[in-house]
């Protein structure tokens, strides 16, 4: 079982991604994904986030306890939930807009340039893709063919070239950090 | 039957449209013998809710004609019709008024029917004709209950009128329609003497006071688009070609060769 | 009969309980929907009003709750089937009209999506306090039939049968989900509209003259006529006989106030459905419903990781009560613990058929969230080790509650 956090602001397709991620688990891997997003004062004033239970079984208990993974795309997501990440909790950020304390237990963190490249590909819009890339790489919530079937479904037609190559892009930048963290140096 | 359901009878016969096409929501309670001879089918709603039930009707069947007689229309009903009247649903609102809010000069029996207090009624009244009016009904008027041939006129013509339309009645008595000794004739005869009739007056001008004469008449008659006309304009644009447009009549739809709808 | 392929988006989505339950109204075969955006059922007006008018539906956002159910039932008697949708404060407005509605023997289905209460409470978050308000909120004397669904899939497939029923009993029937369902986004297969039975209204088909809109078949539930059919209908919300016309002696009220309850409780069988696990040795049932049945099983695993004996009665519908269910549970069954998001409603429906032979411990939640299936856990755990015999109905202190008036408390373990 896997509890995923979401945390960005409004626009960056924060509650999107729980979607997408969602989907792929529960309708391409076969697997249990229950989403829920935070509503009220919290999701309107800029902050926005979105929690996923992915689990083999039946998701009992739809929210999270204590996070497995928080993928974070403002610096106030990251400040908000950093505390309910769990020990051995992984850390995935947008490096251009996430600024990291030091990590307390053996969280693991994974940073990446997502808005930079989803600029660089055309449209910023698509950073959270480029993240879902890269989460997909680095986890093993979703598996990469349940995302690439996921993806066209949850975005609007004439985008789904874009989002693919956004997803790609993040995918193998994770792969190649990947290898590189196998590196017995670290 | 008694004056008020005999106009009604004579209006919907003027009118031609088949009785049973005809509904009556209403708050006030109608005896089963009216509406026997009537013809219609009735709905003695909830109070005030005769405008949302009958809203609820129409758009169930757009083939209906609906008509909401309410007693309790401005207050419980209040913001259902002024809700009513925006959106232009296909009804006509009758208002049955019958003075419970102020004493006209020198006679007692209007006020005196609101036994809810003992010391009559002193609060600012609507116009409901205005109110109707501003609001965007199609078609507004108001008479008496002893003005049967014009109410009569009336009635045939605002059930047809595609849109919102408000025909106020000055009536006496609560419990007009299931007990005629409850009518109090010379208090009709007394609205009759002093009304006047004024067609085509500003509905602003039209506010009964103790001092005037009432002004009856016809004062609102425009064209607006309906709720489901500007329903299906909307969303036959935004939906495009997968859009049915709601409320095409039963022969029209098979003139057309149109779906259903469904079960 | 089977749903129309036309109102059956067959297939496989990943959508919220908001959302399924629109859907599952347009597979339902309903045609109109009045409501007024009410936090947090919206999103299943939208739901509706996005496929609706693609097949013939109509949608309307009234000026208020009133407004709303007021044309729902309007609706009805034209014909089709219809439906309104709120959530806390709403549904207090609603009940007025509920009550009329099922004295005109009305079906109809409101979707109530409680949230946290009183007043105006929490509206983003959730609650399970509308429970008694759904069986008691009108005034006088009646019964329904009211649905406690606990994810995304049921609230499609209860809402259909929230239909079915309605039609099949002349009632309103009630969906009393929970903010954290219609929220919570799961997968949710629909299946092909062969795969759906549908309960056709009972109209009416002999001659109107002959026609007596409140006679009663042998079930209790009389025929349904619409407006505009010629049957010069009577029908009213005063006490009224066969005819529909009204009446006001005991005798009359006695008859027909006794069918409107009758009809509902003589049919209790047909109606109710619960879903029963490992009760049969159990020393300790679970009984619980909507999203606090769901987190009950994993407080329930935790229960039976602790080597308790532990069954689970789950109330898919809630009303009409299964008294029977629990009392023959009772017999054997030593202690009950009820979780539900209120401080108590649904329990002492529990104890009135427990009558006291075993011991009842409420495991409340103050609302603007779920339990703590530690919670249930501990609780279940306390019904285990307690042998004396206590009266009435033990209030279980949870985490929340020591973390909130004691302090000190870890919140989640």
């Amino acid at each position: 079982m896997a509890e995923i956090r979401f945390a960005g602001y409004g626009g960056q397709g924060i509650i999107r991604s729980g979607i997408i991620v969602g989907k792929a688990a529960s309708i391409y891997d076969n697997k249990h994904g229950t989403m829920s997003q935070s509503f009220g004062p919290e999701a309107r004033g800029g902050a926005c986030s979105s929690q996923l239970v992915v689990s083999d079984s039946k998701v009992l208990y739809p929210y999270i306890t204590v996070a497995d993974i928080l993928v974070a795309m403002s610096q106030a997501g990251y400040d908000k939930f950093e505390a309910e990440l769990g020990d051995d909790g992984l850390l995935i950020f947008d490096e251009d807009l996430v600024e990291p304390k030091s990590p307390h237990g053996n969280i693991k963190t994974f940073a990446i340039p997502a808005t930079r490249f989803a600029e660089q590909l055309g449209k910023k819009i698509v950073a959270n893709v480029v993240i879902l890339g890269f989460f997909t790489a680095i986890t093993d919530v979703v598996s990469y063919e349940a995302m690439k079937k996921a993806i066209p479904d949850s975005v609007p037609e004439k985008a789904i070239d874009l989002n693919m190559k956004a997803f790609e892009h993040g995918y193998n930048f994770g792969l190649e950090l990947l290898k590189k963290q196998k590196d017995p140096q670290k | 039957m008694n004056l008020i359901t005999s106009i009604f009878n004579k209006g919907i016969e003027t009118s031609g449209i088949e009785r049973k096409r005809i509904s009556i929501p209403s708050d006030i309670p109608f005896s089963p013998e009216v509406i026997e001879k009537l013809g219609v089918d009735y709905f003695h709603t909830a109070r005030g809710r005769a405008i949302p039930f009958g809203t609820g009707l129409k758009l169930g069947n757009p083939d209906l004609r609906v008509m909401p007689v309410t007693g309790d229309l401005m207050t419980l009903g209040g913001n259902h019709f002024v809700h009513g009247v925006r959106r232009n649903m296909e009804l006509l609102v009758i208002c049955v008024n019958n003075f419970i809010y102020k004493k006209i000069d020198g006679k007692t029996a209007p006020s005196t029917a609101n036994k809810f207090s003992p010391y009559s009624t002193f609060e600012e009244p609507f116009n409901f004709p205005h109110l109707g009016n501003s609001c965007g009904a199609v078609y507004t008027a108001r008479w008496t209950a002893l003005h049967a041939e014009e109410l009569a006129a009336s009635i045939a013509e605002a059930i047809t009128k595609p849109g919102l339309a408000v025909i106020e009645i000055i009536a006496p008595g609560p419990n007009y329609y299931t007990d005629i000794d409850d009518i109090d004739e010379n208090l009709l005869k007394f609205y009759f003497d002093n009304s006047i009739i004024k067609n085509d007056t500003n509905p602003r001008e039209v506010g009964i006071t103790p001092e005037d004469k009432i002004i009856v008449g016809r004062f609102t008659d425009k064209k607006r688009p309906t709720f489901i006309d500007v329903y299906n304009v909307q969303l036959g644009k935004t939906i495009g070609e997968k859009f049915t447009p709601y409320g095409v009549t039963q022969t029209e739809k098979k003139k057309s060769g149109g779906s259903d709808g469904g079960n | 009969m089977k749903a129309n392929p036309k109102h059956v988006l067959t297939g496989v989505y990943y959508i919220d309980g908001d959302v399924a339950s629109g859907y599952g109204a347009m597979a339902a075969g309903c045609r109109f929907i009045a409501g007024y955006p009410i936090t947090p059922s919206t999103e299943a007006f939208e739901a509706f009003c996005r496929w609706g008018p693609q097949v013939g539906a109509m949608f309307i956002q009234m000026e208020d709750e009133l407004g709303s159910i007021s044309a729902v039932v309007g609706a009805v008697w034209s014909g089709i089937k219809s439906m309104t949708i709120t959530s806390g404060p709403g549904y207090s407005l609603m009940m007025e009209t509920i009550g009329y509605g099922a004295m005109l023997e009305t079906p109809f289905v409101l979707l109530n999506i409680q949230r946290g209460g009183p007043s105006t409470g929490v509206p983003t978050k959730t609650g399970q306090a509308d429970m008694m308000q759904s069986r008691w909120g009108s005034h006088g004397d009646y019964e329904l039939i009211a649905f406690a669904p606990e994810s995304p899939q049921e609230m499609f497939d209860y809402t259909i049968r929230a239909f079915n029923l309605a039609e099949k009993y002349r009632c309103p029937v009630m969906i009393m989900s929970d903010e954290c369902v219609g929220h919570m986004t799961e997968k949710v297969v629909i299946p092909e509209a062969d795969k759906i039975d549908i309960e056709p209204r009972r109209f009416y088909t002999g001659p109107p003259e002959q026609y007596l809109p409140f006679k009663p078949d042998p079930d209790l539930v009389p025929k349904m006529a619409k407006a505009g059919d010629g049957f010069k209908l009577y029908i009213t919300g005063l006490l009224h006989d066969e005819k529909g016309h009204p009446v006001s002696n005991e005798e009359y009220s006695m008859k027909y106030v006794k069918r409107l309850v009758d009809k509902i409780r003589l049919n209790k069988d047909k109606i109710i459905e619960l879903k029963e696990e490992n009760t049969e040795d159990a020393d300790i049932v679970v009984v619980s419903y909507g999203i606090s049945s769901r987190v009950a099983v994993k407080g329930v695993e935790i229960a039976r990781q602790r080597g308790i004996k532990v069954g689970a009665l789950r109330l898919v519908t809630v009303w009409p009560f299964p008294d029977e269910k629990i009392a023959e549970l009772a017999k054997k069954t030593k202690a009950f613990v009820v979780p539900e998001i209120n401080y108590g409603q649904v329990v002492f429906d529990v104890a009135r058929c427990v009558h006291g032979q075993s011991n009842i411990v409420l495991v409340p939640h103050g609302g603007a969230g779920v339990h703590n299936p530690a919670d249930i856990a501990d609780a279940i755990e306390y019904a285990a080790k307690t042998d004396k015999q206590i009266e009435g109905v033990v209030e279980f202190k949870t985490r929340l509650e020591k973390l909130v008036f004691e302090g000190g408390f870890k919140l989640k373990e």
